[in-house]
């Protein structure tokens, strides 16, 4: 290009020649330069390149091990642990019970969000309007924490209060990221971390069955506890690892989710049972004493073919999303209180134990039902005996009274059980013998587990008579059912195969497992642990059981349309100071072919005068009125017009404040009770014996402990010894003294 | 090397194939950098792991128009533009303080010209290289010594400081005003045939900042500026290593834990949330994690071919002008590689400076291809 500058100027004019020839001079000079120039610049370039190439191997010569294990151990490969989800609880119709939620807690990581300043308005803004916080308390933590990575802003929310927020963030961030709207600023720094809650949809439904489960996975009494481990899955993990070539490799094993338990409770049963025993406690709430209708109440309906359990209900019940919040019996004086005299853990676990199978007492009369099957299998009874009840009987020194003072003269079998006779089921207890009325009472299985799938069943073998503390007047409390405790499950089960054929089935709540996709794992058979009686016996036991509804004691429990068979009991607690009972009712639905037993216990009815089973009675009575029709078993009694219009009014479910016995069964034996309590009354008056304060305080006097069996004064917490005695005058009158006697009123009436 | 050259190249035009080449390659490799570096990122913050290299690749293209323009554009016609490219590129960096700014982690580096949005500092790059090269032509065409004379010294390198002090006291970046400072220097170092003065403005400049590092050094740091905390930091990186030197030590990990072979392209893990901007200032160290001083020694290496190839094509152009232009480009590589290195190995302190066509930025990228273009076409006039 020189070139032809040069010759385009060789044809200019002369006088410029030496000017150009100059120029071309300086030209090639400043070529010359240039070329030098360039070379110096080249050559400091190349050595900047070598001093920084040799940087580059210095550094990876001399740091290589170093730098790989400081870029390994930033690296955040510790495990991260994936939580697995609580397998889910459901009743036997496929209702949940319990299940298992994800929850969310929104974390806020400042410096994450503080990356970008303009990220902080957008991003508070967000949060506030979502999860309705308050942004300048949030702006406050930000300017005060710019650098805290982990702040808590809302703990377990839900993925559709979550959800809000991510749409949110979706959209803003996708505005933000088109052209011109850098200034807008991106929703970043929030995450939310992953957690499992237990929900109980039902609340307080078969609160003492389910048990509770907080968030460790940990259950607490009840199908909770007992299958905990079943419930529970494996946490899955994810974790990194170093590989042979020292390479971050990431791995995940998923969580496997707990298993499923599909309970034999019928969800709809137990809100029955549940509805009568809280309308019964509050009808009775604050009446003769301040409390509840009773200290307990509480009912369990077994399949008696099978033995599961289909209900399971006790009041006072709690809230099992709850469970620590007892300011529905409580108030928050008493609370304080007991937090300050540390019964407040005491407090809540009587309220959490299930009542059915962790408590003990003495079973009354409906223990008679299993004195007679146990003297029809002996052949010690054979069904025509006669009994002569003068009103009481002398047993070794001790005069035992009957429930009716004025005796029930002349009874056969059949009327000993209707009438609930103390005297003939003594006499029936001394034919037996204390051999086979302790060889029974382990047919029976009564004083051991009867191993029910729930945590929490009491060990009861020191509070059953043995051979060796068995004397005569044991024998002789022991066939109507005083001087030992018993729980309701073990009652319930040995009632069931007394009816069933003798057949002891293992109660059960759960009747299958199934995975987490609904697969079956296990499914739970009927067990037949033994044959208690003859089904020759059994057959026997129906009818006198039918005939003790029908024409006897337990004529309360009978729901219109039905012929049922049952026993009530009365049991007077320890002390022996005609106070405190525990009344009950045992039975069976339909008489001809039995398909539940059911047995109601009110523990200490809040009354003034508490010996009357009718208060079991009026529940089971109500309950089946319910229940029977539930299960699709049919009427085979005509109904009066009263009674039609009473089973309207209880199937229409409108629960009125009125008394639901209202068609007089109960009414009219209180009546009659008083004149004939009056003995009672005045026994205890006479007695006196200030022996009866810690009844007074609320608290019964002894419990048992469900781990060791052993009996513990309820007050002291030591173990203690129980007075079963039955001695002196005025202990004599056990049993049925109230609603019972007054049924012989109301059948001689009829 | 330059004979070889010749003899590839046709008589009918001579461009620098192996220049074009060579930039195809660090432009395809870059933008396989970017992906590698950001997609771990992008992934997390925009739900798109491409996000970054889509971005990077619209402005590739865009760079390579703006780089076919300048090898067809007579770059002679570039020359009329001189003052004008000063005095655009002023206006330009002033914009950044209006409400068309756009300010991003404390800096306004940025203007919004609604379509998209560009940093001035690196039109005033070329538009300096433009303004030199032309006024330095211009002057020796008045004379021999023009150019030497305080006035002549004035009217080449007054200007420059200019841009530069506006760049670094209106946009605060200092790398850039330092890069526009070396380009100056370095096209008049070319221009002239002194050496004492520049190696005494060396020599001056050194001890200066053997000096500062002293008194830094020795310095108590409380309420010390930002830059000073820096340099302190650089310093002695080990003990602000959750702070201002996090960055520095996590490209040192990166680059030391590669080896000779590296992790192979795409296992770096610093890239995974440890090395901030990894796509962007420090994606060398990320170069090294992943391909090792093998892959660095490379890329070094394609960057000397480049600049090369810029010495040949300046040496060989008669015009003085061209020759000036792309003296300028290759000042303009060296340095900004240079520095990007030393950044990355901290061999000086830690200023935001990019790699030419493997880091992300949209800007940096089409005037670079732009800058390339002028060579490319300076090339086509060499004899």
């Amino acid at each position: 290009m020189a070139d032809r500058y040069k010759s385009s100027n060789r044809n200019k004019n002369g006088s410029k020649r030496a000017s150009r020839k100059k120029r071309r001079r300086e030209n090639i000079n400043i070529n010359k330069i240039k070329s030098m120039k360039l070379a110096v610049m080249m050559i400091i370039i190349l050595l900047a390149f070598t001093g920084l190439g040799g940087r580059l191997y210095c550094i990876a010569r001399d740091n290589r091990n170093d730098y790989q294990k400081r870029i390994l151990s930033q690296q955040r490969y510790d495990s991260k642990t994936l939580p697995f989800k609580r397998g889910s609880i459901l009743d036997a119709n496929g209702t949940i019970l319990a299940a298992s939620e994800k929850v969310y807690n929104v974390v806020l990581d400042c410096k994450v969000m503080l990356d970008k300043e303009i990220n902080e308005e957008p991003t508070l803004t967000a949060l506030a309007e979502c999860f309705d916080l308050n942004l300048s308390d949030l702006k406050k933590y930000v300017k005060d924490n710019p650098n805290s990575q982990y702040y808590v802003l809302k703990k377990r929310i839900t993925y559709e209060e979550m959800s809000p927020f991510l749409d949110r963030k979706n959209e803003h961030n996708k505005e933000a990221s088109k052209k011109g709207n850098e200034k807008m600023g991106i929703i970043n720094g929030v995450w939310f971390e992953e957690e499992y809650i237990r929900r109980y949809p039902n609340n307080t439904l078969a609160c003492d069955v389910i048990g509770f489960t907080g968030t460790d996975n940990n259950g607490t009494y009840g199908l909770e506890e007992y299958y905990n481990d079943v419930l529970n899955g494996t946490n899955g993990r994810e974790y990194g690892y170093l590989n042979d070539d020292a390479t971050l490799e990431r791995n995940t094993v998923a969580a496997v989710d707990g298993n499923t338990l599909v309970s034999t409770i019928d969800a709809n049963i137990q809100a029955i049972c549940e509805k009568y025993l809280k309308q019964f406690n509050d009808e009775h709430a604050d009446e003769a004493r301040e409390g509840l209708g009773a200290f307990n109440s509480a009912v369990i309906i077994q399949n008696c073919n099978n033995g599961e359990i289909m209900s399971m209900a006790s009041y006072p019940n709690f809230d099992l999303n709850n469970p620590r919040d007892i300011s529905a019996y409580y108030t928050e004086e008493e609370i304080a209180q007991m937090e300050t005299d540390e019964t407040y853990y005491d407090t809540l676990n009587n309220l959490w134990r299930n009542f059915c199978i962790s408590d003990t007492y003495e079973p009354g009369s409906t223990a008679k039902a299993l004195t007679l099957a146990a003297g029809l299998e002996t052949g010690r009874v054979v069904g025509n005996e006669i009994y002569e009840c003068s009103g009481a009987l002398d047993v070794a020194d001790h005069r035992i009274r009957c429930n009716v003072r004025t005796g029930h003269n002349t009874l056969d079998v059949s009327g000993a059980l209707e009438q609930s006779c103390n005297v003939a089921f003594m006499k029936m207890g001394e034919a037996l013998g204390v051999k086979n009325t302790i060889k029974f009472e382990q047919i029976f299985n009564i004083g051991l587990k009867t191993n029910i799938d729930l945590a929490g069943e009491a060990r009861t073998a020191s509070v059953v008579f043995n051979e060796k503390s068995m004397g005569s007047s044991e024998l002789a409390t022991a066939s109507f059912g005083q001087g030992y405790n018993v729980t309701m499950i073990e009652m319930v089960t040995a009632f069931s195969s007394i009816i069933n054929g003798g057949y002891y089935y293992e109660p059960h709540m759960v009747s299958k497992i199934t995975n987490a996709n609904g697969d079956t794992v296990k499914n739970i058979e009927p067990r037949v642990l033994k044959q208690t009686i003859s089904s020759t016996t059994s057959e026997q036991m129906r009818q006198y059981l039918y005939a003790a509804v029908a024409e006897g004691t337990g004529k309360s429990a009978r729901p219109a349309g039905y012929a049922i068979g049952g026993k009530t009991g009365t049991a007077e607690m320890v002390p022996r100071d005609h106070k405190n009972y525990v009344v009950s009712f045992i039975g069976y639905a339909p008489a001809d072919n039995p398909q539940i037993v059911i047995y109601c216990v009110v523990d200490r009815p809040n009354v003034a005068d508490q010996p009357h089973a009718s208060y079991a009675t009026g529940i089971v009575k109500n309950i089946l009125t319910e229940v029977l029709p539930y299960l699709h078993i049919g009427r085979t009694e005509e109904m009066t017009i009263a009674e039609q219009e009473e089973v309207d009014r209880v199937l229409g479910n409108i629960v009125q404040a009125n008394n639901p016995e209202g068609a007089g069964d109960s009414g009219e034996p209180v009546e009659g009770d008083n004149g004939q309590g009056g003995g009672a009354a005045s026994g205890e008056a006479g007695n006196g014996d200030g022996n009866t304060d810690t009844q007074d305080s609320g608290k019964p006097a002894y419990i048992v402990d469900p781990d060791t069996g052993e009996l513990i004064d309820a007050v002291t917490g030591e173990k203690a010894v129980m007075d079963y005695s039955m001695e002196g005058d005025d202990t004599a009158p056990v049993g049925e003294n109230g609603a019972d006697g007054s049924e012989t009123d109301k059948k001689g009436n009829t | 090397m330059a004979r070889q050259l010749v003899k590839f190249r046709s008589s009918k035009h001579n461009m620098d194939y192996i220049l074009l080449t060579v930039v195809l390659f660090l432009v395809g490799f870059g933008l396989l950098m970017i992906y590698s570096a950001s997609s771990y990122e992008a992934g997390i913050d925009y739900n798109d792991s491409g996000y970054y290299l889509k971005k990077q690749a619209q402005s590739t293209i865009i760079g390579f128009a703006g780089l076919f323009v300048m090898i067809k554009f007579p770059y002679k016609a570039l020359q009329r533009f001189d003052v004008i490219a000063i005095v655009v590129s002023a206006v330009l960096i002033m914009l950044v303080k209006t409400p068309i700014g756009i300010t991003r982690n404390g800096a306004s580096r940025w203007i919004n010209v609604g379509f998209t949005t560009f940093q001035p500092a690196e039109v005033a790059k070329i538009g300096v290289i433009v303004y030199l090269a032309s006024i330095i032509q211009r002057l020796e065409s008045l004379g021999k010594n023009v150019v030497r004379t305080p006035k002549g010294l004035a009217i080449i390198l007054v200007p420059p400081t200019i841009i530069a002090g506006m760049i670094y006291v209106l946009t605060k970046n200092l790398s850039s005003a330092a890069i526009i400072m070396g380009i100056a220097v370095a096209m008049l170092f070319v221009a002239v045939p002194d050496y004492k003065w520049f190696v005494g403005v060396g020599i001056s400049g050194i001890a200066a900042v053997a000096a500062l590092v002293m008194y830094v050094s020795n310095t108590d740091m409380s309420g010390s500026s930002f830059r000073l905390e820096r340099v302190k930091a650089w310093l002695d990186p080990e003990s602000f290593s959750t702070d201002k030197a996090f960055q520095t030590l996590q490209a040192l990990y990166a680059i030391g834990s590669g080896g000779i072979w590296g992790k192979g392209l795409g296992q770096s893990m610093q890239k995974r949330n440890f090395l901030p901007e990894a796509q962007n200032d420090m994606i060398f160290s990320i170069l090294c994690e992943e391909l090792g001083l093998f892959g660095a020694m490379t890329i070094i290496l394609l960057f000397i071919v480049l600049i090369w190839s810029c010495m040949v094509i300046a040496n060989k152009t008669m015009d003085r002008f061209g020759s000036l232009l792309v003296v300028g480009v290759m000042a303009h590589y060296a340095i900004q590689v240079i520095l990007n290195i030393a950044v990355v190995t901290n061999t000086i302190p830690n200023t935001g400076i990019t790699l030419p066509f493997i880091s992300y930025g949209g800007t940096s990228s089409l005037f670079l291809l732009m800058e390339i273009g002028i060579v490319l076409n300076v090339s086509k006039h060499c004899r």
